[in-house]
């Protein structure tokens, strides 16, 4: 499929499935910036200007702004949390022989398949014991538990692939395993960490029911529940206002998404995303 | 003397080696802490709660009441049962056949693309829609496609098909099929990428030598590449099916579960029941039954779905 | 990258949080005061704009701010908690982490009494209120204050307790496009027979007849009809008699009676009347929108493509306030059944229990500070919060600044818009409120069934089947949980035995 009129059919095929992915997200845009009275007229249609355009986006971000930097926090810290901790657990699972390897190994991503609904009451109420409620690290802390699962299952795949004689050489020196893990293993994992790290900041970012229930203060809000919230209260029938918050509480994910994406692309490579 | 020398190195070094040994198993199991620290403490305790309670009858803030196993017996009889796992059935049989062959087929054409920044430019935008919360998808879906007059509709009466609009989302024939038909062209996140990079991984030489046979085009796709990303449709597979018997929030936001119990699902039923009718024994039975049934069928596509590995040790 | 950092910086860069309520709350002072109430006002929200129209509300910050001046140990904060989620309610309250004060529906408050999360108003409700004034209503009881006095008891728990305050009333109403009516030549029906043939003119004009949300079909749909026909028979089969609310909500039946009836055959389909009731409302559906769940329904009145729209009062903010309205509009309610139609009708007029559109509960956070509701110095505080509400200045205040509810309060009229709506709560009140009788589940199920049998997504045998075991399993719910014994009805049913002997086509006994 090299000829040149093949190359021609493969971008033309590739550009509708394109615009039809990426649609969606057009109107979005599109309707964000037109108002409620335009939208009940006619339901596609480019905003007319003269009127207060960014009306939706200024209150949007009043609502939003002080999330912004809790679910940042929150994520960030959850991500470096699952991939420091995934990645030393994985090395253990993948380098290391001792007993009962296997059985724990399968015990630990037996978690990956408990319902989240089914814990979610159990789960409150037992970190309102914990005194946890109306923090950051009750979102923090349950995340890492959840998200570390998938870490350790792509680690593991990832170490499993390295020579055996990198290790070799270290053993000789006698370099205990944390010493294996820190100097040989970890410099080595670079791209597999950034797309960990993504992958479970996407999933953090998104969650919304466990952030609402939990932490009511409005100080300790994330976006998600944010935009949770405002669906469920007067504002949610201003369409623009709606899709103007969604707009918004796209932009820090796009931010890291443009400098994130070529590491991400080389982790996703690097053979780890197999069973 | 040199005998005893020779003794006195030996001995020290079995202590040094044993010492090696127990600090390495020590650092083992240090090692380990944090992820079983925090299993332990946020998920197993909340599982076993669940757990427990499914064999009460129990409300949140009142009283409970042992019932043994009242709770399983009852859902085998529940009225959403057969139309719950039916569903289920259709979802995940559904989310299969896309993931398979979407993304694989959208990766397989930018990979036969010849400009390299051309496909590091596809790979790129098809990437974005993971940005957008994901329950902007599906108001925007709900709201502008599927509504009285969004998209569809509209479409059908500029063609003059007036009698063929409905509410797509609230006509018990044609709920669930809009259900899973959004997404559409599911080309969406980082599948593709997952995708691409099994296809990148298959070397040269395979090609070359499927070519010297005489396979070409669609024959060799089919016979080389899909066999040789065996692993990442296994891998796919199995979080496609966890995450659609889990899977409730979807049907949360979009019909709840209606019209009737047209797209109910298990987990729908579980939230329902814990939430509104305060039957969280009941609820947590459900649960339980959700996690050995994700649980069996991770098993056995484990087992029975060969790796790609296994796929090339056998060609060879 | 270090632009974007710096942007980002300067964006996030946490300010001198400006906190919503708009002036009124930043005049707030700084120092600490003792006692925090937080209160979720629902609607009322000062800062925000309900339906996106008019100013932002200033009413209810401005109450607030006159009753910390006269309690300076007291601060008032308003939240938007979404108590209307009931995941988030329940997990709250649980915790004791709910407002002190919340706007819930009765339905919700009703299913959780027993658990201790509301405070219960009685011994406030028969003492005076201490900010009316000598002479005026409410100086001897409270109770004396509240102007729709029916729908406020109506509000009593299960467990004979008042956990809401109804602060504001609500009623529902046909909107009706009056240009559109007297270009077609068209006027409001008398009875049900003109209501239909209205309808069928409209719709040959091109024009959707009548716009109903699903949701108000299960409600007030099922409710009305369900009392045109069976209003004839109330006599023979009603077995309660509760003097206390005879004055206020004459032959109202509440679950215990139902499940006796429901014993005894009715509302089953060996009942005609019950199989009755769902035939005209299937009937009557082919008048309504295509489809039943949509959301764009004022939409679709607002732009003329739908001639009446059965909603709530709220809707006179939208319609008065809207600019993109451009036409003339007005109101009349669902036309009684007479007997030519429907042998069983008796064609009276009625209007369905109308709710409150605003009712306040306490909860168990308000008396967190001995953890005693009997010596909580805040909980005295949040109830003295709540009759401060309700003086008749106040209620004007806060109620009136939007056209959505009426005021409950004897000396707040209503906005002349409204008074429509006042005249519709005159009149007697529907005898049952399915959707309020049994539990959640059993309202689930109905309103999914019907919708599906409504839509032809079920045979009538198959609904039918659905309904009575669901109307079984309710009743034996709640007769398990209430621990009722139905047989105390037994006298009373054989009394009216008689009475009923001159009834027609009841359901056999079993």
């Amino acid at each position: 499929m090299r000829h040149r009129g093949g190359q021609i059919l493969l971008h033309a095929i590739l550009i509708g499935i394109l615009s039809l992915t990426l649609a969606p997200f057009v109107f979005v845009i599109n309707n964000s910036l037109r108002s409620n009275s335009e939208m009940n007229h006619a339901f596609f249609g480019l905003p007319k200007l003269g009127h207060d355009l960014f009306s939706g986006y200024r209150y949007a971000w009043e609502v939003l702004r002080p999330y912004t930097l809790n679910t940042i926090l929150v994520c960030v810290v959850t991500g470096l949390g699952v991939v420091f901790v995934g990645s030393v657990s994985a090395y253990v699972f993948s380098r290391c022989r001792f007993k009962g390897k296997d059985s724990l190994f399968l015990a630990v991503l037996a978690f990956m398949m408990i319902p989240g609904v089914l814990t979610l009451v159990p789960s409150f109420l037992w970190v309102k014991q914990l005194g946890l409620l109306n923090s950051h690290w009750v979102l923090i802390l349950p995340y890492m538990a959840g998200g570390q699962v998938f870490a350790i299952f792509l680690f593991k795949s990832f170490f499993d692939g390295l020579p055996g004689e990198l290790f070799e050489s270290a053993k000789m020196d006698g370099a205990g395993h944390f010493r294996l893990y820190w100097s040989v293993v970890l410099p080595l994992s670079k791209s597999v960490v950034a797309v960990v790290a993504i992958v479970n900041i996407l999933g953090t970012w998104n969650n919304f029911l466990w952030p609402f229930i939990t932490n009511s203060d409005a100080k300790y809000h994330v976006i998600s529940s944010g935009l949770f919230l405002m669906n469920q209260s007067n504002v949610s029938s201003n369409y623009a206002t709606m899709f103007a918050a969604y707009v918004l509480a796209s932009i820090p994910l796009l931010i890291l998404f443009l400098y994130a994406t070529k590491p991400f692309m080389q982790g996703v490579t690097s053979g780890a995303f197999k069973a | 003397m040199s005998l005893h020398r020779f003794v006195r190195d030996i001995r020290s070094c079995r202590v040094s080696v044993r010492r090696s040994q127990i600090a390495s198993t020590a650092a083992i199991y240090a090692m380990l802490t944090p992820t079983f620290g925090l299993l332990a403490v946020f998920s197993l305790v909340p599982f076993v709660w669940a757990f427990v309670t499914s064999f009460f009858d129990y409300e949140v803030g009142g009283e409970s009441r042992f019932v043994g196993l009242a709770n399983y017996t009852e859902y085998l009889h529940d009225p959403t049962l057969l139309s719950s796992f039916g569903n289920l059935l259709f979802l995940t049989a559904f989310g299969l056949a896309v993931v398979m062959t979407a993304p694989l087929i959208v990766a397989k054409l930018i990979f036969s693309l010849k400009s390299e920044r051309a496909r590091y430019l596809y790979r790129v935008l098809f990437l974005i829609p993971i940005v957008v919360p994901g329950v902007a998808g599906m108001m925007i879906w709900q709201g502008m496609i599927y509504n009285d007059t969004g998209l569809l509709n509209e479409t059908l009466r500029l063609f003059g098909r007036d009698d063929l609009t409905r509410g797509w989302l609230s006509d018990p024939r044609t709920v669930l099929w809009a259900v899973v038909f959004m997404g559409f062209p599911f080309a969406g996140g980082i599948n593709i990428l997952i995708y691409y990079a099994g296809l990148a991984g298959i070397s040269e030489s395979i090609h070359e030598a499927a070519e010297l046979d005489g396979a070409r085009g669609l024959m060799k796709f089919f016979k080389i590449d899909v066999p040789l990303v065996m692993s990442q449709i296994k891998l796919l597979t199995i979080l496609t099916v966890i995450g659609t018997v889990q899977g409730f929030e979807g049907m949360f936001i979009l019909t709840k579960g209606g019209p009737g119990f047209r797209t109910m699902v298990p987990g729908l039923w579980m939230y329902m029941n814990a939430f509104s009718f305060q039957r969280m024994g009941y609820a947590c039975a459900i649960g339980v039954i959700l996690f050995l049934l994700i649980l069996s069928l991770t098993v056995l596509n484990m087992r029975y779905f060969r790796s790609s590995e296994e796929l090339t040790a056998e060609a060879i | 990258m270090v632009i974007v950092l710096g942007l980002a910086a300067w964006a996030l860069w946490p300010r001198q949080a400006v906190h919503v309520g708009g002036a009124a709350q930043e005049l707030r002072s700084s120092n600490p005061r003792k006692y925090t109430i937080r209160i979720a006002p629902g609607i009322y929200m000062p800062g925000r704009r309900p339906q996106d129209l008019g100013k932002p509300l200033q009413g209810f910050a401005d109450v607030a701010t006159e009753f910390e001046k006269r309690y300076p140990d007291t601060r008032i904060e308003f939240t938007e908690a979404p108590v209307g989620n009931r995941e988030y309610l329940i997990t709250q309250l649980a915790a004791k982490q709910a407002p002190d004060i919340i706007n819930v529906n009765v339905g919700d408050v009703w299913q959780d009494v027993q658990k201790g999360w509301y405070v219960a108003f009685d011994k406030y409700l028969d003492q005076p209120n201490p900010f009316i004034p000598k002479g005026d209503p409410g100086s001897a009881h409270w109770w004396d204050q509240f102007k729709y006095q029916a729908i406020s008891h109506s509000k009593t728990a299960p467990d004979g307790k008042m956990y809401c305050i109804t602060y504001d009333m609500v009623e529902t109403g046909i909107f009706y496009n009056k240009t559109m009516f007297k270009r077609l030549g068209l006027d409001i029906p008398r009875d049900w027979f003109e209501f239909i043939q209205l309808q069928q003119k409209l719709k040959a004009a091109g024009i959707v007849p009548f716009l109903a949300d699903k949701s108000a079909i299960a409600d007030w749909g099922l409710d009305l009809v369900f009392n045109q026909l069976y209003g004839s028979i109330i006599p023979g089969i009603k077995l309660k008699k509760d003097k206390a609310r005879e004055a206020h909500l004459g032959g109202f039946f509440d679950w215990d009676e139902l499940a006796y009836l429901n014993q005894k055959g009715y509302f089953t389909r060996r009942d005609p009347r019950y199989v009755q009731v769902f035939r005209i409302l299937k009937a009557w559906r082919s008048y309504f929108e295509k489809d039943m769940s949509s959301d764009d329904l004022t939409k679709m009145f607002v732009t003329q493509k739908g001639a009446m729209y059965w909603t709530g009062s709220w809707e006179v903010n939208r319609l008065v306030r809207d600019p993109d309205v451009g036409f003339d509009w007005g109101l009349f309610y669902l036309p009684p059944i007479p007997r030519s139609f429907n042998r069983f009708a008796d064609g009276h007029d009625q209007c369905v229990i109308g709710g409150s559109g605003t009712q306040f509960e306490v909860t168990n956070s308000a008396f967190d500070d001995t953890n005693n509701p009997e010596t909580s110095e805040k909980l005295k505080r949040t109830i003295a919060f709540i009759q401060f509400l309700t003086i008749p200045k106040n209620v004007d205040h806060i109620v009136n600044e939007i056209l959505c509810f009426l005021p409950n309060v004897v000396g707040a009229a209503p906005k002349p818009e409204l008074i429509p709506f006042d005249r519709i709560l005159q009149r007697n009140f529907a005898n049952t409120k399915w959707l309020y009788t049994f539990d959640l589940r059993f309202d689930e199920i109905l309103r999914r069934m019907l919708d599906l049998y409504l839509n032809d997504g079920i045979s009538e045998r198959e609904f039918m089947d659905w309904m009575e075991t669901n109307v079984q399993t309710g009743c034996d719910t709640i007769v398990r949980r209430k621990q009722i014994d139905l047989s105390k009805f037994d006298a009373r049913w054989n009394e009216l035995a008689p009475l009923r002997a001159g009834y027609k086509e009841l359901p056999s006994e079993r």
